[in-house]
């Protein structure tokens, strides 16, 4: 004859759902096991590739931004300490915070210059004149992280992107949106006139005065009396291409 | 007098805003210092000694860029480099000849009494004319002195007691003697 769920029945199904609960958690425990088992072989998988291509790690920056990127997939950052596995492993820590320094003196040795603006690729290879012909190279990829690596240590460095190009600037003091707008129309041709500044951002001409007397003030813009109609205009000395840049 | 090799002219000489005095005090100095040395470079390169601020020459003048620096920004470069001790004005107030002293007024004055030694010059007299170009300078440092240079490093010797000028009826009878 059927039973009808007494006590004995419900407290079977806990019993169950108990068991099945517990069955549950093992596989979620195993399954954990499994993954950091799985972690840990990537890691030392990781670890062994990085020491067999050290050598390339080192000299060749493409293939360095790719290992960067295949850590990246894996959660791994081999800058996140200077300690530790990857920095003796790789060096890495000695050769971000070298290139670091190094990007920071040429930005100052060209602050006057640029007036603490400069274009990522023009920055790369002050670096490298800086580093010398028979130093490991360096890609803008690795300025820009060792940029980042800066940035987290605090104290006025910075990426910019102006319209088409990536800029590092150096100077604290606010790059806000009006200055940025200005470099970008005038990134084409290197220079800019008020006049233009207000056709073609649609701003006042008191807005465009005043911007481009700030830019001048901090020493990133510069006049040009001597255009054969007169008009004055105002060129950025970070916008220069790299060839006209000085040594 | 032209040179064998091509001037080298600096980035700035091709950047435009440069030929324009710039208002801001710190871009201001550094375009003066950039002048000031391109100045020195292109005279001591030319073997020119007497600039002035408004001729046409590719100093001031870039055809490249269709920029030329105003007279009156030469002028206030020249003014530093005068300042500096690396340049004299000719004509006093009026600024218009400007004696650029690319290689400096002690330093000649040495490269005079140097070869006045090593020719055995003591005792003897020469007209200023002929040490600037005479038959007995020719193929060294001295040839081609510009006569205000010459005049200047002699009177710098003759305070050191190394020379007596003398002065003739005519500027072409001007003379030293080595002493």
């Amino acid at each position: 004859m059927r039973r009808r769920p007494g006590i004995a029945g419900i407290q079977r199904d806990v019993a169950t759902r108990e068991q099945y609960r517990s069955a549950g958690e093992e596989v979620r425990r195993a399954s954990l096991q499994q993954m950091k088992a799985q972690l840990a072989t990537f890691k030392s998988s990781l670890e062994a590739f990085a020491l067999q291509h050290k050598a390339d790690i080192r000299a060749d920056p493409v293939f360095r931004a790719q290992f960067h990127t295949m850590c990246a997939n894996i959660g791994v950052d081999p800058l996140a300490s200077n300690k530790g596995m990857w920095a003796e492993l790789l060096g890495f820590g000695d050769f971000y915070y070298e290139l670091g320094v190094q990007l920071v003196e040429a930005c100052l040795a060209s602050r006057q210059l640029n007036g603490g603006l400069m274009e990522l690729g023009a920055l790369r290879a002050a670096v490298e004149r800086r580093r010398g012909s028979r130093s490991d190279p360096v890609s803008e990829d690795d300025i820009v992280r060792a940029v980042r690596k800066l940035k987290v240590l605090g104290g006025g460095i910075d990426i910019v992107t102006i319209g088409r190009g990536t800029y590092i600037r150096s100077v604290p003091g606010e790059f806000n949106t009006d200055k940025n707008k200005v470099m970008e129309l005038a990134q084409a041709a290197g220079y800019i006139s008020a006049g233009q500044l207000a056709s073609t951002a649609g701003w006042s001409s008191q807005r465009c005065e005043r911007v481009l007397a700030e830019l001048l003030k901090e020493g990133m813009a510069m006049i040009d009396d001597g255009a054969p109609d007169k008009i004055r205009l105002y060129w950025f000395p970070a916008l220069m291409p790299q060839q006209q840049q000085q040594q | 007098m032209g040179s064998s090799s091509t001037f080298s002219w600096p980035y700035f000489y091709q950047y435009p805003p440069y030929f324009t005095r710039q208002p801001v005090k710190e871009t201001a100095d550094r375009q003066s210092s950039l002048w000031g040395s391109l100045i020195l470079a292109y005279c001591k390169h030319h073997k020119l000694y007497v600039l002035s601020p408004s001729e046409d020459i590719p100093l001031w003048v870039n055809k490249d860029i269709n920029r030329r620096l105003a007279p009156e920004a030469a002028v206030s470069f020249l003014d530093d480099l005068v300042a500096a001790g690396s340049a004299l004005w000719l004509d006093g107030g009026a600024k218009a000849r400007c004696l650029v002293l690319w290689r400096r007024l002690p330093d000649v004055a040495a490269a005079i009494a140097s070869w006045a030694a090593s020719y055995g010059m003591a005792d003897s007299v020469m007209l200023l004319d002929e040490l600037a170009a005479g038959p007995e300078v020719a193929g060294t440092e001295l040839e081609g002195l510009h006569r205000e240079v010459l005049l200047r490093a002699l009177q710098l010797l003759e305070a050191q007691g190394k020379v007596k000028l003398f002065k003739g009826a005519t500027p072409e009878e001007e003379g030293v003697k080595f002493l």
